[in-house]
């Protein structure tokens, strides 16, 4: 792909702006269109994908190497096993020492991290541009030839054991998402957050580690996106140079992952949990999966119900009713179909039936009437906002090349995504309310504070 | 030969100890060191421009045309750190209000505006500043000033809303009360900086916050809200016409006043104290340590600042090698300073398992004693000055990464062209300036030292490393306000 040079994009730009503003929709305010990405991808002979894209702003680059590998890839008795992996790989390769990984990076001024989520691990590192080839050279090596003891596995398991105590145990409200999603799911392995259970890190073994590397940890399953400053056939090159002698996986990567069943009937579940300063209220209702035509209408939903202080939910619960001290209402589009869930925490002396009530009242009214035209337009401007905002760094940008080229199979959408949601309309928003907002998909939980009363009332 | 039998020796030991590559038999790969960098390029700050409007507001602008939006910033100078004796909680009270209301516009009229154009408005107060912050696409530019200008200056303070933030607050102290970073920060300002506002809980107390009237937030607003103490910062993509033209046109109007004289209360000189606060059940403790430092513009601040970033931040910290690193006792353990208007502190801080609490602090201020007692190695001091002076191309990658390094400077009366010279200076830092700020400014006998947990757990084994005074302040007795941490009847127990 040729680049286009930033300033005939900013031209483009300004007018489409002014054919938008003018001819779409005459009556409200349109959103701003922001450029498109500048980028090339290639794929080497072992498989590894690869999508370069150049800004030369400032002489830094970023580079996220994605494994399409996350806590619904592990298996039963070893959840926690993706993300305690993902600490593994920082602990020394052929040509790198324990530790050593993050002091390259460090050493030549540059800032170095990863991350796991159900879907994906992402090792991503921002340096100096001159460092690409540190970087590259860094990453190549330990898909290659990751090292692990049994020593360093022990350690590092204590390590995760503290991050699941700092995160999630010992944080107020820390384990909603982890209460939510044992309720919500039954088969699919989303019903565990990617954190997992103290027992199954305990149980991972040596075996597994080697298993999981060799299993997932192969270029045919890796992304890697470069963006920043450099030269886009140099990088290639050097791609090519460090990353093409990683050998092809010798067996093909599984992609069986058990379905949820469908939910039949409501469930209403009240109990109690350690670290919980105060009653939260949560109704969920299982959704589609990110990329499917129902997600944008279900974001803009989103966006109608929790985004902004005039946002539904906010307005009516946490100011005109000030029944919760914090509320909201979202839908979680990740690979596969997941939830769409409003929480409403609510303040000493307050009603948690009440809250309930108004939620389900609010989910309920977005499939009776449709939501109003200043509704819709205001959820596409603030789209915009966020589809602007969220693309100032390289790191960000490299964020949404690599959600659309892994999660979507399709990096066009990295662009493309910003027309579908600027054609969303008012009945798109109700038919996706009436799909999955019914009473069948619902689960209603209270979670109340230890001592407070609450138990398992229902949960069939 | 020799490379050879050394290679079969190490194998030999590797099979003894169990270390088996998860690499196994995958792959043939190349000894090899890491490559060459390729050519540096020059690295500069990028350009900014300030102008300073009749009434005395001075105007920050920052182009920067890539993406279609604007960001629009008014600090003003004076935060939580000005609040009136007595009456904590009044900064953050007027800042949190701004958006509530102004004279003009209902707090939904303006959610609404804000909300229709796709735009984000946040408000608020900090230690030594207050601030309102807009962000909207371009498009929306004349509109985001004078929103800007009217929540700053025309807030409404009407009695309804501080009622129902007031509540709300209330609420988010409850949670606030249950979560031991939170309980920790407060109570390890409160020993820093005794009676000094730095120490004092940002947001109030229960207690001071049912004592605040609408008067203190009006007279507060009037005190301090002025344009001969603020600063506007314009940011993103608007031409330097554009920024300064709009500036002038909504705030030109805006007049100057006097401005009262600033809050310079000393700080207690440092003490050694340690305080528990006991939390049943909790499966962490917070551990908090550190000691009163420097104020944001002295002199020695950059070269203490690396110290402490040996001892705890990126490029070095010595404190994660051996809390998570060497003993997997945390999942993150770090030290930073931090420099304010009038003072400053540094503080370690790490969680660690209920269980490990007494040797993590014991290994903590070992690593604050060692700091203070030992030479660097060049060695550790490059690998720090290589990360902080690489580091600055990483800072100036957004506008409001400049941006904010323009205002700090403004902020703490920084001289301007040191921005530039960062990497410089950072290189030109000795392992004698850092023996010499650390032994000046470093006093692990006088430190003040916070655990927040389940006490049952571990405070039998803090005599065995050297611990054997301290509080003890059930969690459900703490008072923020007391000098003893105990609600008003009770006696302190001591140490």
């Amino acid at each position: 792909m040729k680049p286009i040079s930033r300033g005939a994009s900013v031209l483009v730009v300004t007018v489409l702006l002014m054919v938008a503003a003018g001819v779409l929709s005459p009556s409200l305010k349109s959103a701003v269109r922001p450029p498109k990405f500048d980028y090339h991808v290639a794929k080497l002979d072992n498989g590894l994908s690869v999508v370069l894209s150049e800004d030369h702003s400032t002489p830094i680059v970023h580079i996220e190497l994605w494994y399409r590998v996350g806590s619904k890839n592990e298996r039963p008795r070893r959840t926690g096993f993706a993300h305690l992996f993902e600490h593994l790989m920082f602990k020394g390769s052929q040509n790198v020492q324990s530790d050593q990984h993050l002091s390259f990076i460090s050493g030549v001024g540059g800032d170095g991290n990863a991350y796991t989520t159900e879907d994906v691990t992402v090792f991503q590192q921002t340096v100096p541009s001159q460092y690409l080839p540190l970087v590259l050279w860094l990453e190549a090596d330990r898909m290659a030839t990751l090292r692990i003891d049994q020593r360093t596995l022990d350690a590092e398991r204590e390590v995760v054991k503290e991050e699941r105590r700092w995160r999630y145990e010992n944080e107020p409200f820390g384990l909603l998402n982890e209460i939510l999603y044992d309720h919500a799911f039954t088969s699919h392995p989303y019903k565990h957050t990617t954190i997992g259970s103290m027992a199954d890190l305990e149980a991972a073994s040596i075996e597994d580690v080697r298993d999981f590397f060799e299993t997932y940890y192969v270029p045919e399953n890796a992304t890697l996106i470069v963006v920043g400053d450099f030269d886009t056939e140099n990088a290639l090159q050097m791609i090519e140079h460090y990353f093409g002698r990683v050998p092809k996986a010798e067996k093909s990567v599984p992609r069986e992952i058990p379905k949820e069943p469908r939910s039949e009937g409501e469930r209403r579940v009240t109990l109690e949990a350690d670290n919980w300063p105060l009653p939260a209220v949560v109704i969920a209702h299982h959704i589609t999966y990110d990329g499917h035509p129902d997600a944008y209408p279900l974001h803009i939903a989103s966006k109608v119900l929790s985004d902004g202080q005039s946002s539904r939910i906010h307005r009516r619960l946490v100011y005109d009713e000030q029944m919760a001290i914090s509320a909201f209402g979202q839908g979680n589009l990740i690979e596969d179909p997941n939830l769409f869930y409003a929480v409403a925490l609510v303040p000493p002396g307050g009603s948690p039936a009440a809250a309930e009530m108004a939620l389900i009242e609010e989910l309920e009214r977005l499939k009776e009437e449709p939501i109003t035209d200043e509704e819709l337009q205001r959820s596409k401007n603030q789209f915009a906002r966020d589809y602007v905002i969220g693309r100032f760094t390289n790191a960000q940008k490299a964020a949404h090349l690599a959600h659309a080229a892994v999660i979507h199979d399709d990096i066009t959408t990295a662009d493309g995504e910003f027309d579908i949601f600027m054609n969303v309309t008012k009945e798109d928003v109700r038919r996706v309310a009436r799909t999955y907002f019914t009473d069948d998909n619902r689960l209603v939980m209270r979670i109340l504070p230890r001592g407070s009363g609450g138990r398992l009332l229902r949960d069939r | 030969m020799n490379r050879l039998l050394t290679r079969f020796v190490w194998v030999g030991v590797l099979v003894i100890l169990g270390v088996l590559p998860a690499s196994a038999q995958r792959v043939r790969w190349p000894r090899e060191s890491p490559p060459p960098p390729l050519l540096a390029s020059d690295v500069e700050f990028p350009d900014y421009q300030i102008r300073r409007l009749v009434n005395g507001l001075q105007v920050v602008y920052v182009g920067a045309h890539e993406q279609p939006a604007v960001n629009v910033r008014l600090l003003v100078r004076a935060g939580t750190s000005s609040d009136p004796v007595g009456k904590v909680g009044v900064a953050a009270l007027a800042g949190q209000l701004l958006d509530q209301g102004t004279t003009s516009r209902s707090a939904q009229e303006i959610a609404q505006t804000i909300d229709s154009i796709g735009g984000g408005l946040g408000v608020g107060a900090g230690a030594d500043l207050s601030f309102v912050n807009i962000l909207v696409l371009k498009d929306s530019f004349d509109l985001a000033l004078s929103m800007l200008s009217d929540v700053a200056r025309n807030p409404m303070y009407a009695q309804s809303e501080i009622d129902r933030r007031r509540q709300q607050l209330l609420s988010e102290m409850q949670v606030n009360y249950d979560d031991t970073a939170y309980i920790s920060r407060m109570v390890f300002g409160r020993l820093v900086y005794g009676n000094h506002p730095y120490g004092m809980p940002h947001s109030g107390t229960p207690e001071s916050l049912m004592r605040i009237r609408r008067d203190d937030l009006v007279e507060f607003h009037q005190r301090h809200y002025l344009p001969n103490n603020a600063i506007l910062a314009i940011v993103g993509d608007v031409t330097a016409e554009e920024a300064f033209d709009g500036a002038t046109k909504t705030f030109a109007d805006w007049e100057a006043a006097d401005l009262p004289t600033a809050n310079v209360a000393e700080s207690p000189p440092p003490e050694n104290r340690l305080v528990i606060v006991d939390k049943p059940g909790a499966v962490q403790t917070a551990v908090r340590v550190g000691h009163v430092a420097l104020p944001r513009a002295h002199p020695d601040y950059l070269a203490l600042d690396v110290a402490i970033k040996i001892l705890g931040g990126e490029g070095g910290n010595r404190l994660g090698s051996v809390l998570r690193t060497d003993r997997s006792l945390t999942y993150s353990a770090s030290a930073e300073i931090a420099g304010r208007q009038f003072g400053g502190d540094f503080m370690a801080r790490t969680d660690t398992r209920s269980s490990a609490t007494a040797e993590v602090l014991r290994l903590t201020v070992d690593e604050i004693s060692r700091m203070q007692r030992e030479r660097v190695s060049s060695r550790e001091l490059d690998r720090a000055k290589d990360y902080l002076a690489g580091h600055f191309p990483l800072t100036i990658e957004t506008p409001n990464a400049i941006a904010a390094q323009v205002l700090e400077a403004i902020l703490f009366g920084l001289d301007l062209d040191d921005l530039e010279t960062y990497p410089e200076r950072i290189k030109s830092v000795t392992v004698d300036d850092i023996q010499r700020v650390s032994r000046q400014y470093l006093k692990p006998g006088l430190l003040s030292m916070v655990l927040v947990g389940d006490a049952l757990t571990f405070v039998q084994d803090l005599p065995r490393v050297g611990f054997d005074s301290y509080d003890l302040i059930p969690l459900t007795e703490l008072d923020f306000l007391a000098v003893d941490f105990l609600g008003a009847a009770d006696v302190a127990e001591d140490r």
